[in-house]
């Protein structure tokens, strides 16, 4: 193998990890030394193999072994009764906190729905559909008033479902089903660890993400009026 | 017909539930007494894991390890609180839990490359149409220290002055043996 003072550094130097006056010095060596850039376009080669060495999950099912072992460790109640609790956050401070921010980044915005346009009658004339309007974040706090939010949303997309295509639909409802199970999941976390605040604040964070995923529902629904 | 195709897509990209977030409620759930929670962690992330320590110990204590690895992980669970997310979490605990084994194992191969006749020890090539496997296989052949280093640098990107204070070593040892481990091994990507 090659070794001399030039060929021990150029790992250094790949790395940015020379200084300026060493940096330099190598790179005027390797305009004049072919077997140092061949080394070099080597180790570059195996530096981009080992960033993208891909995982591999085990020949063989652990986790029986694994559940088994966890089994016979006490059970984590008692450690829960005796944590420390840092944060008092309450959900309703904190669905107010979710709606606050919903309502400053929505503006407030009122959607207009229209109504199924009335086939024309037999002289021709059609009647105009008479619009809807339904207030999208009432600016009040509280889990009820978010729930009511999230009902009235409800109701401007089932309202205008019938206009949606199948794929829309399916993505709607593929995303609303996802952000439902984790706002359960972050709710049942949170009631064996009411003081976490990470939790506390993820479960606001999805709650206001439902609220965003039925708002943009409801301006396609608008928008295919 | 557009405003209909740009708004489903921005259903489909902008409100996926992140997958930190996800970690963090299973990780709460686990911590709780949740056996079913904390098996989804670990179908996420075994690969990871037991490629990580496939490759700084070997094949041989890979699966023992990796089970080490999630039985400490689940006692551990009340310590974490979601500041930094669970796979950088999980992936520092298994770390540690490897290279506690690696104290316990008082591996005797040679630890690390002395000398330039030291190379030799990885072959060259084989004609397997496998690549990855075969640069895997040859990490695996690096005497221990060298792979460590390697490892931890190259595949799991930590710094040579963190891998030095990890593995009790010298900086310098740890660039001079990160290098030669890497000139050991393009010859397995050579030709």
């Amino acid at each position: 193998m090659i070794s001399d003072p030039w060929t021990d550094k150029l790992s250094e130097y790949l790395d940015g990890e020379l200084s300026e006056s060493e940096r330099l010095a190598m790179e005027r060596h390797l305009v004049a030394c072919p077997a140092c850039t061949t080394a070099l376009a080597a180790l570059l080669r195996v530096v981009e193999r080992a960033r993208t060495l891909p995982d591999r999950p085990p020949a063989r099912d652990l986790w029986t072994g694994i559940a088994n072992r966890i089994a016979e460790t006490p059970s984590r109640s008692e450690e829960l009764r005796t944590r420390s609790w840092r944060w008092t956050f309450g959900i309703p401070q904190l669905v107010a906190a979710a709606l606050a921010i919903a309502v400053v980044s929505g503006g407030g915005v009122w959607l207009t729905v229209r109504q199924p346009a009335v086939p024309a009658t037999a002289g021709g004339a059609a009647p105009a559909a008479a619009p809807l309007t339904t207030p999208i974040l009432p600016a009040v706090a509280g889990e009820a008033r978010y729930d009511a939010a999230v009902a009235d949303l409800q109701r401007v997309l089932d309202a205008g479902r019938g206009t949606l295509d199948t794929t829309t639909v399916r993505i709607i409802e593929k995303n609303l089903a996802v952000i439902d199970r984790a706002i359960a999941d972050a709710r049942r976390a949170l009631a064996a660890d009411p003081g976490n605040a990470y939790l506390n604040a993820y479960l606001a964070r999805t709650m206001r993400r439902k609220i965003d995923i039925l708002r943009q529902a409801a301006t396609i629904v608008v928008s295919r009026s | 017909m557009a405003t209909l195709a740009l708004g489903a897509a921005a259903l489909q990209r902008d409100h996926a539930i992140d997958r930190n977030d996800a970690d963090a409620v299973e990780a709460a759930l686990a911590a709780s007494g949740d056996a079913s929670a904390f098996e989804r962690l670990y179908r996420t992330h075994v690969a990871r894991i037991h490629s990580l320590v496939r490759r700084m110990l070997d094949d041989q204590d890979a699966d023992d390890v990796t089970q080490d690895v999630f039985v400490r992980a689940w006692q551990k669970l009340g310590t974490y609180r979601g500041e930094a997310a669970f796979a950088t979490w999980l992936y520092r605990l298994a770390v540690n839990v490897i290279l506690g084994r690696r104290q316990q194992l008082g591996q005797r191969r040679e630890r690390f490359l002395p000398d330039d006749t030291a190379l030799e020890v990885v072959p060259g090539r084989s004609r397997s149409p496998e690549l990855s496997l075969d640069f895997e296989t040859a990490i695996a052949r690096l005497p221990d220290g060298a792979r460590q280093v390697f490892v931890m640098h190259d595949v799991e990107g930590y710094r040579h002055e963190e891998i030095a204070s990890l593995l009790g070593l010298a900086v310098g040892t740890s660039k001079s043996q990160l290098h030669r481990a890497r000139m050991a091994l393009r010859r397995h990507l050579n030709g």
